[in-house]
């Protein structure tokens, strides 16, 4: 009898299996090869242009990248229909993506890592080929360096001009060769004005004794050693062993006194009251503002640091003229307003942010002022140190 | 299964009046216990069941019944094929498994390999190492050494592999203390091993094998860290509810468990029905 | 029992010298084992004596650093401490709980029988991931829990059940408890009845009745039981980190960090086959001291 209902168990998901998993939503009527990306009628002008005006541009690719995409034969704009995009679990809201799928008849696929460095892993072990990825700012530096991304077609991706100038050029990729900005955002403070009724201004405010057991932090010892840098007046790049000294000074005292620690929701524990103040992404004390005006933001006074996530197309890439289409698309303001209305980062395209609600707009936790912005320092690769500041962080943990 | 027709494995409680006090004890106190530990392993499955009715977003507060999150789920066909794949996935690992497992566990009691020992060892890696190590080194071998695109074969062998040393140890312990003479009546009636093996040997194990049935496909349904390694398109249901989860869970995912519990209730009950009706 | 038997039999159990057949049969899970299991953990020996540089490439330079780190300095000690402690608790808390659950199951008629193994599983079916969120929401401060025992005038004040170490256990044993559950289910059903009738019979009492005859009967199941509980769950990792908040951290969950943000792939390698090897070791050493009984 047992054996009957596994037979059926086996048999249903057998069942199951064989109902046709529609790939795509139908594609348009397929046009003649050479317009590859032809949309449908009524679609919104700014997605449509850009779509045809890809297309044309696909032919003209070639010449201006100075690598051929493996799999893509150089004389002819047309590349399956097809875009593995390599992205952040809950990133890149779904609605976007099947609307893109919609428009372009484009089948995308979508598969997610938690970290970045879980992605650099999984490139170099020879996952993929992915065609889009979404690095951040200190990665994107390395991946550079080490030659293992695609250079873009700015006349690919118009809708570029829409990103604010500050976010433009930076040093981690000049000029925009290999990126498009995709959100920025900041870490900082956030505490539940109910229970704290000290003014906390900064970490050493936080990292008290009296708030022992009260605190959230990000699970992430490159942040927290971050932190005790910036404590110190020390530049957040510059990891030598003296300056780690000091910072696991610091965080000798710092990290007993935290309860929980979450990169991933660290809104959660604070959330459900379990803590009560914390150190958590921009993004996340957004929502927090959002869902409970017991919630107040505070950007530490020592400083913090902004970072920056793009998309980028990863050396080997299928369908690079998909993949640029797609950044396109997120360019564009309508759909870059509604990355915000899901994850309420600092986004980088002013048009966007044109859309956007008033009260959005003044949420600090998101957009903190352009003075603040300035102040802040960036990420840098520091390689192999990673694995130093990793034991520190461990070290002091497992005591 | 054998029954009480079996003189040789009668293994079903003896009903005889005046059941001695010693046991009806025993039997009063572990009903009670087991009831509490099911209490236990339900109560996080009520909340969910419960929450996924609930129109807040929150998991902590009751805004009011609704059937929203189920509606979303519906509509959701990220999850949908991710459900199907899982599905499909813990199906074929679960066969894969329990047939090397069980077969396993069966030869190397019945006869004298050389390398048994050793087996013995090799098959406690997969139980030990952790995931990531497990998850990663499979990669390397699938990608540059096997030339095999990741998808469903690769994640189904991965899967296989870390799930039958589940089944082979929980077959090997009912093999222990295996009447000989079982397999000795069947072949002096002329059976050759093989059918020794399938008519008479597998029914005894039945209950093990079953049980190691159902901890690969539980292990397989709900494997995290190897799958992702090894899934490649093949994208579980794990790997998605993993990343909406990260951002505070989603009710949607209150909404598919709910789902799941009652189809596999619905399941054995039917099953059961089903055997009734065959009596 | 042995005489009589055509089979050669040792220590009661019936042993052949494999025939040709046997070894066809056998094949596929030699196979499996070499192809799966060997190469890939001798691939992972093998990435503990490379290097990781710039943005994951692996480059073998056969260097003993790695292991050299782990020797050297204590961090790594106390984390697989930490880690055989906690596996250590989640046993013997699975091995408590749910005897008495297989015992029950395992002795009821066969229609229950189904029916209740099942009911153990079903929750299991749901993504570990969600059902230990389910804990949190209920551990927390403001969960259903506390606010029933507040309600209950239990206790005073909320207490502070989650972020601590006994939220991850308790995670833990919920999580590993089916793996306990089902061997011993699987040795119980199988006991013959008029044993413990007659134990019983014979006027001994319920716990004496017990420890003497039917937990020696039942010891193949508890072996099997500890053995699917203890071993994986000293690697295992998610669970102590979300319920227990990532302070104390576990073997499991530094190995993936070095494979994330430590970016030092060969050092996780170093530090699993270290694992590996005190495992496999422990295990030869107690099958040769069960032979040489």
């Amino acid at each position: 009898m047992k054996r009957a209902q596994l037979a059926i168990l086996a048999a249903a998901s057998l069942v199951i299996a064989a109902c046709d998993k529609p790939a795509a939503p139908p594609p348009p009527p397929a046009p003649p090869a050479g317009t590859s990306t032809s949309t449908s009628a009524a679609t919104s002008d700014g997605a449509s242009a850009s779509s045809s005006a890809s297309a044309s541009s696909a032919a003209a690719t070639p010449a201006v990248q100075t690598s051929t995409p493996a799999g893509a034969d150089p004389a002819s704009p047309d590349e399956a229909k097809k875009l593995r995009i390599f992205c952040w679990s809950e990133y890149i809201p779904q609605s976007v993506i099947e609307e893109f799928s919609k428009k372009t008849g484009i089948d995308v696929s979508v598969e997610n890592f938690a970290s970045n460095e879980e992605m650099l892993a999984k490139l170099a072990a020879g996952g993929g080929p992915y065609d889009i990825i979404q690095p951040s700012e200190y990665v994107v530096e390395a991946l550079v360096r080490e030659n293992a991304l695609e250079k873009i077609d700015h006349a690919a991706i118009p809708n570029l001009k829409n990103i604010a100038p500050e976010f433009l050029n930076l040093p981690f990729d000049p000029g925009n060769a290999h990126t498009v900005p995709y959100m920025a955002g900041t870490v900082g403070i956030v505490v539940n004005t109910e229970v704290v009724k000290d003014e906390i201004t900064g970490f050493k405010d936080l990292f008290q004794e009296k708030n022992k057991g009260n605190i959230v932090a990000l699970d992430d010892a490159r942040e927290m050693v971050t932190w005790a840098l910036l404590a110190q007046g020390l530049p957040v790049n510059d990891l030598s062993d003296e300056n780690l000294a000091k910072a696991k000074a610091l965080l000798s005292n710092w990290i007993p006194l935290v309860k929980v620690f979450d990169s991933d929701s660290p809104k959660t524990s604070l959330l459900n009251g379990d803590v009560a103040m914390g150190v958590v992404w921009g993004g996340e004390g957004a929502l927090l503002l959002i869902a409970d005006k017991k919630f107040r933001w505070i950007l530490p006074a020592e400083g913090t640091h902004l970072f920056i996530d793009s998309l980028a197309i990863p050396k080997g890439a299928k369908h690079p003229g998909n993949a640029m289409a797609f950044m396109n698309y997120i360019l564009d303001p309508e759909v870059s307003k509604k990355l915000s209305e899901e994850f309420p980062y600092l986004n980088p395209n002013t048009a966007a942010r044109a859309l956007l609600a008033p009260e959005a707009l003044a949420n600090p936790a998101s957009f903190p002022t352009t003075e603040q912005i300035q102040s802040m320092q960036m990420f840098k690769d520091i390689g192999e140190r990673a694995s130093v500041v990793d034991e520190l962080v461990t070290t002091i943990k497992a005591q | 299964m054998a029954g009480p027709s079996n003189p040789i494995l009668s293994h079903t409680i003896k009903r005889r009046p005046g059941v001695p006090r010693g046991m009806m004890l025993e039997r009063l106190f572990f009903g009670w216990w087991t009831a509490g530990v099911f209490a236990f392993l339900y109560v996080p499955i009520l909340l969910l069941v419960v929450f996924s009715f609930n129109e807040s977003k929150l998991n902590i507060r009751w805004g009011g019944f609704s059937l929203k999150w189920y509606e979303a789920l519906f509509s959701n066909r990220v999850l949908g094929d991710a459900f199907q794949t899982s599905l499909v996935v813990a199906c074929l690992t679960t066969v894969l498994a329990t047939a090397l497992g069980t077969i396993g566990a069966w030869m190397l009691y019945r006869y004298r390999f050389p390398f048994a020992r050793l087996i013995g060892l090799l098959i406690f890696i997969p139980m030990v190492i952790p995931e990531v190590l497990m998850g990663a080194s499979l990669m390397a071998q699938f990608v540059h050494l096997m030339k095999l695109p990741l998808g469903y074969t690769s994640i189904v062998i991965a899967h296989t592999t870390f799930c039958f040393p589940f089944v082979l140890v929980g077959v090997q312990a009912r093999l222990d203390g295996l009447d000989p003479a079982l397999e000795e009546a069947a072949m002096d009636l002329g059976a050759t091993p093989a059918r020794a093996f399938w008519h008479v040997i597998v029914p005894y194990l039945m209950p093990a094998i079953v049980a190691g049935a159902l901890m690969a496909f539980t292990l397989s349904f709900d494997e995290y860290i190897v799958s992702v390694f090894t899934a490649g398109e093949a994208q579980t249901l794990p790997l998605k509810v993993y990343g909406m989860a990260r951002v505070g869970l989603n009710p949607q995912l209150n909404a598919l468990s709910t789902l799941f519990i009652l189809a596999t209730i619905l399941l054995v009950i039917g099953s059961q029905l089903a055997s009734k009706r065959k009596i | 029992m042995a005489a009589g038997l055509s089979i050669p039999v040792e220590d009661g159990v019936v042993r052949r010298r494999p025939g040709l057949r046997a070894w066809l049969v056998m094949l596929p899970l030699v196979l499996w084992l070499a192809a799966f299991v060997v190469l890939p953990s001798l691939m992972l020996v093998a990435l503990s004596f490379a290097e990781q540089k710039g943005i994951g490439g692996i480059v073998f330079s056969g260097t003993f650093r790695h292991y050299a780190r782990v020797f050297s300095e204590p961090v790594w000690a106390k984390v697989v401490g930490t880690s055989v402690w906690y596996a250590v608790l989640c046993t013997g808390l699975c091995l408590v709980l749910g005897y008495p659950v297989a015992w029950f199951i395992g002795r009821a008629s066969p229609r229950r029988r189904d029916i209740l193994i099942t009911l153990v599983m079903i929750p299991f079916w749901t993504s570990f991931l969600i059902r230990t969120y389910a804990w949190i929401t209920i551990l927390g401060k403001e969960g259903p829990l506390n606010a029933f025992l507040m309600a209950a005038r239990i206790i005073p004040e909320p207490l502070s059940l989650l972020y601590t170490p006994f939220a991850s256990v308790l995670g833990l044993v919920y999580n590993f408890l089916p793996f306990m559950i089902l061997p011993i289910y699987a040795s119980v059903e199988k006991l013959d009845g008029s044993l413990i009738d007659a134990a019983h019979d014979l006027g001994a009492g319920p716990l004496r009745a017990f420890a003497r005859v039917i937990i020696p009967l039942t010891a193949p199941g508890i072996g099997a039981g500890i053995m699917l509980v203890f071993v994986p769950s000293i690697a295992m990792f998610a669970i102590t980190t979300l319920m227990g908040g990532g302070s104390d951290p576990t073997i499991g969950e530094v190995i993936y960090k070095q494979f994330t943000s430590g970016r030092n792939q060969p050092f996780g390698a170093a530090l699993g086959t270290i694992l590996l090897v005190i495992f496999l070791v422990s295990l030869w050493i107690t099958q040769k001291l069960r032979k040489s009984r």
